[in-house]
């Protein structure tokens, strides 16, 4: 009853509060704080126990790693000067950036590299980044200002792995403080600093007066989740935000050409893709699986399902992945695609199901398909699928042969934008199901040579090499109906400056030069 | 009375047990795997794995129902599979703007439904009659999701009068109570009307005509107090509903609501914070039903609380 009572009283109080604070607000509007609404709720503000770009966003601006991506996803040093990787991608050494602390007063230095690597790389912490550094063996001070990690087995995307935001550094003073509770005691190197986190409200960081970088752009930031598309648009109708994504392509017309707002959209590092179980009649026959390609007006696609807002697929990588090399299309061709048929076997073409899930613009793509697919005879019966479904249909497959898989609709956005883990997971031959992703049962021992081989090296050519091999095989062998690269569509204030939202999907909200 | 309530609180305990297991059991059986859901879009392996092992997934189901018992005796509800916070306090966290909103939009609804709901019937058939009834209609019809959009659109983007969101200011409380009330009110104003109309017909309201009691007296101080009894049943109900959260009204206006906390961790089967809510959403409706018996008693003296 006390409780009761006390919550009561509470409430009561509150509302006193909430008043105060309302005409507080309406008389202090510097422009210098900024309110950036996204569309979900912040989960952690431990980059190394995170694997969602909302909660990314914020951790950027409190943390740095030794490398970062720069708003093209351009490699860059940030806490780390220069580099050195070995030769056969095992040891890689960095020169760390001098005279730089925590926000808690904690010198930055090499030993605290090696806390922040330790911690990742050890399994039993079960941090969702642990995968990024599960090939470290360990970790080494060389000095104050140099480190080297060397790796159980050579990784050549491993540089990539050190610019995602998971590896970012944090003092270690407040991991030994907090435990693990740092996720709500986020201490870092960055521009801000934490302020308060209402979980499914806001999330308000502040100017870090001591930033080693220099003056920061805003004195706070404050984060709102809000899930509803058209309160987004709203709240930057009305001024009460000042950037906000996404923007779903229905509501740019309704923002575009308004004064003081712009509407940007560029390309992500995703790919989207319906895949065919290569394993399974009538896709084992690569004449089928090109047929296909042919059959599909990417273009089209586009502008039906995307209101014209993506890019044409022109590989099994997005442009701004690392080593993305475009390969020649394949053009809108229902008559050859019926002749590949025909010769396939096929001349009625065939009857097969493609699994989608659940959202309004998936589905719209998957009824655009079935209607292209229709014109050269063949019959797709979409299966809307709820995620968890999905998921154990695709995963709880022990034997290739028990999949019920035909075709998927899907997207992939290797958060690392490396051209690894852009084909790896769902094209590498050790990952069909249930191990990765790569829903097209795909083995093809070319494309699995080229993928380890650019994995056995750091150096920028051999790799370069191994993966323009390994696209222009998966290009040719279609294991997918390559469609389209999504883009990221968001709006601002046309005031607000260094803001941009990284074709990882992640926000930035500085300059990183 | 004491006895009732002390009857009925005990009762309590068997029916949240019955509901707890239930719950435990619909939870594990709806599709899905937490760990990979949890563990991202492009997770590998043994990340999903680690999660999995992390959330006590990898035991039996016997072993997981076994200790969600053991620890729910203890009063403990667990942790948050997504955020890793106590579910007491996720839940916790919630509970008041959800609270505040939900009585918010009842008072108001409530005052309006009956005021308008006396209206419409001592002006029966005429114009008054029609506008409530067109009114109640309407706000029994408009989609809430709509309602608020074009509620915002006018109060915050052309008029500038009130904030889009905001559970930070006084003024963020009025376009999601708005919303969520509109169509509470009409229903109740329709229930007010109709059981008023009822009662009217019956001979101790005619008696009290005949003995020159005004009108407006017969129906304010006789009546209404009688037809008020199924609409207090409904106003219970509505309010169960609305304290286990509205999700289309904290989704339009970004209210930290439970409504919205049941809905993300459903999409990640969370499955403590799930069990969690609804085990407090059976506990305010028992509780709720409670305070409507004991509203009965209290609106006719002739029913007896046994």
């Amino acid at each position: 009853m006390g409780r009761i009572l006390f919550r009561f009283s509470a409430a009561v109080s509150m509302l006193f509060a909430l008043t105060a604070a309302g005409f507080a607000q309406g008389a202090a509007t510097a422009p210098k704080d900024i309110v950036i609404a996204n569309n979900a709720n912040f989960v952690s503000l431990d980059p190394q126990d995170t694997n969602d770009n909302i909660s990314f966003s914020a951790e950027k601006a409190i943390y740095q790693g030794l490398l970062g991506f720069d708003k093209d996803m351009k490699l860059v040093g940030v806490l780390a000067t220069d580099w050195v990787a070995s030769p056969n991608a095992k040891k890689f050494t960095f020169h760390l950036r001098k005279g730089v602390s925590f926000q808690d007063g904690t010198p930055f230095d090499a030993a605290a590299v090696k806390v922040n690597i330790d911690r990742l790389a050890d399994p039993a912490n079960k941090l969702k980044r642990h995968s990024l550094f599960d090939q470290v063996e360990k970790t080494v001070v060389d000095n104050e200002y140099t480190v080297s990690v060397y790796l159980k087995a050579p990784f050549g995307a491993m540089l990539n792995n050190f610019s995602h935001p998971g590896a970012m550094m944090i003092s270690p003073k407040a991991l030994q403080d907090y435990g693990k509770d740092i996720f709500k005691h986020p201490v870092g190197t960055g521009p801000y600093l934490f302020k308060d986190w209402v979980t499914g409200d806001h999330l308000t960081l502040v100017k870090n007066p001591n930033y080693w970088g220099g003056p920061v752009n805003y004195n706070s930031i404050t984060f709102r989740s809000i899930p509803e598309d058209g309160t987004r648009v709203a709240m930057l109708q009305s001024g009460e935000a000042d950037f906000i994504y996404p923007v779903p392509t229905e509501q740019l017309q309704v923002l575009a050409g308004q004064g003081g707002i712009v509407v940007k959209h560029d390309p992500t590092v995703g790919i989207q893709y319906a895949s065919m179980n290569t394993m399974k009649k009538p896709f084992t026959d690569i004449r089928v699986r090109q047929a296909l390609n042919y059959a599909v007006d990417k273009d089209a696609f586009i502008k039906v399902v995307f209101n014209g807002i993506a890019g044409t697929a022109t590989s099994c990588l997005a442009p701004n992945t690392r080593f993305y090399s475009p390969q020649t299309p394949y053009p809108y061709d229902p008559a050859k695609a019926k002749k590949l048929l025909a010769e396939a076997g096929y001349p009625n073409g065939f009857e097969t199901t493609l699994w989608v899930g659940t959202m309004s613009v998936s589905i719209k793509a998957a009824q655009f398909l079935q209607q292209q697919l229709a014109m050269v005879g063949v019959n797709m019966k979409i299966e809307s699928l709820e995620s968890g479904t999905m998921a154990n249909k695709i995963w709880n497959v022990a034997d290739p042969k028990d999949a019920t898989i035909q075709m998927y609709y899907g997207s992939w956005t290797p958060s690392t934008a490396d051209a690894d883990w852009g084909m790896r997971p769902i094209l590498g031959g050790t990952m069909i199901p249930p191990k990765g992703y790569n829903t097209a049962y795909f083995q093809n021992k070319e494309v699995n040579a080229d993928i380890q081989a650019g994995l056995d090296s750091a150096d920028v050519a051999t790799r370069k090499a191994a993966y323009e091999k390994a696209q222009k095989t998966i290009w040719n062998e279609a294991p997918w109906i390559f469609l389209s690269v999504p883009q990221n569509i968001y709006a601002y204030k046309d005031s607000l400056q260094d803001v941009n939202l990284l074709p990882d999907g992640t926000l930035s909200v500085y300059s990183l030069n | 009375m004491l006895k009732f309530l002390g009857r009925r609180l005990l009762g309590l305990i068997p029916i949240l047990f019955f509901v707890s297991v239930l719950i435990f059991l619909f939870v594990h059986l709806i599709p899905g795997d937490p760990a990979r859901l949890l563990a991202g879009a492009d997770a590998s392996y043994s990340d999903i794995a680690a999660v999995r092992s992390r959330l006590g997934l990898d035991k039996p189901i016997l072993a997981q129902y076994l200790s969600y018992v053991s620890n729910m005796f203890h009063g403990n509800l667990g942790t948050s599979f997504r955020t890793g916070r106590p579910v007491v306090s996720e839940i916790g966290d919630r509970f008041m703007p959800t609270l505040l909103l939900t009585l918010v939009s009842m008072l108001w609804s409530f005052i309006v439904a009956l005021v308008v709901g006396v209206i419409s019937t001592i002006k029966k058939d005429k114009w008054q009659d029609y506008t409530v009834r067109f009114g109640a209609l309407s706000g029994i019809s408009l989609p809430s999701f709509w309602l608020g959009l074009m509620l915002m659109q006018l109060f915050s983007v052309q008029l500038h009068w009130l904030p889009t969101v905001g559970f930070n200011s006084w003024k963020g409380i009025i376009l999601p109570s708005l919303t969520l009330g509109s169509g509470i009110a009409a229903v109740l104003a329709r229930f007010t009307r109709a059981s008023l109309q009822e009662v009217l017909q019956e001979d101790y309201t005619r008696t009290a005509r005949a003995k020159g009691l005004a009108y407006n007296l017969v129906i304010w101080k006789h009546a209404l107090r009688n037809a008020l009894i199924p609409v207090v049943t409904m106003a219970g109900l509505q309010f169960g509903y609305l304290l286990g959260g509205s999700v289309v009204v904290e989704t339009v206006f970004s209210w930290p609501g439970e409504g919205r906390l049941l809905i993300d961790s459903v999409g990640f089967r969370d499955y403590p914070v799930i069990q969690g809510e609804m085990l407090l959403f059976a506990l305010e409706f028992i509780l709720i039903n409670v305070l409507v018996d004991i509203l009965y008693a209290v609106l006719n003296p002739q029913i007896r609380l046994e």
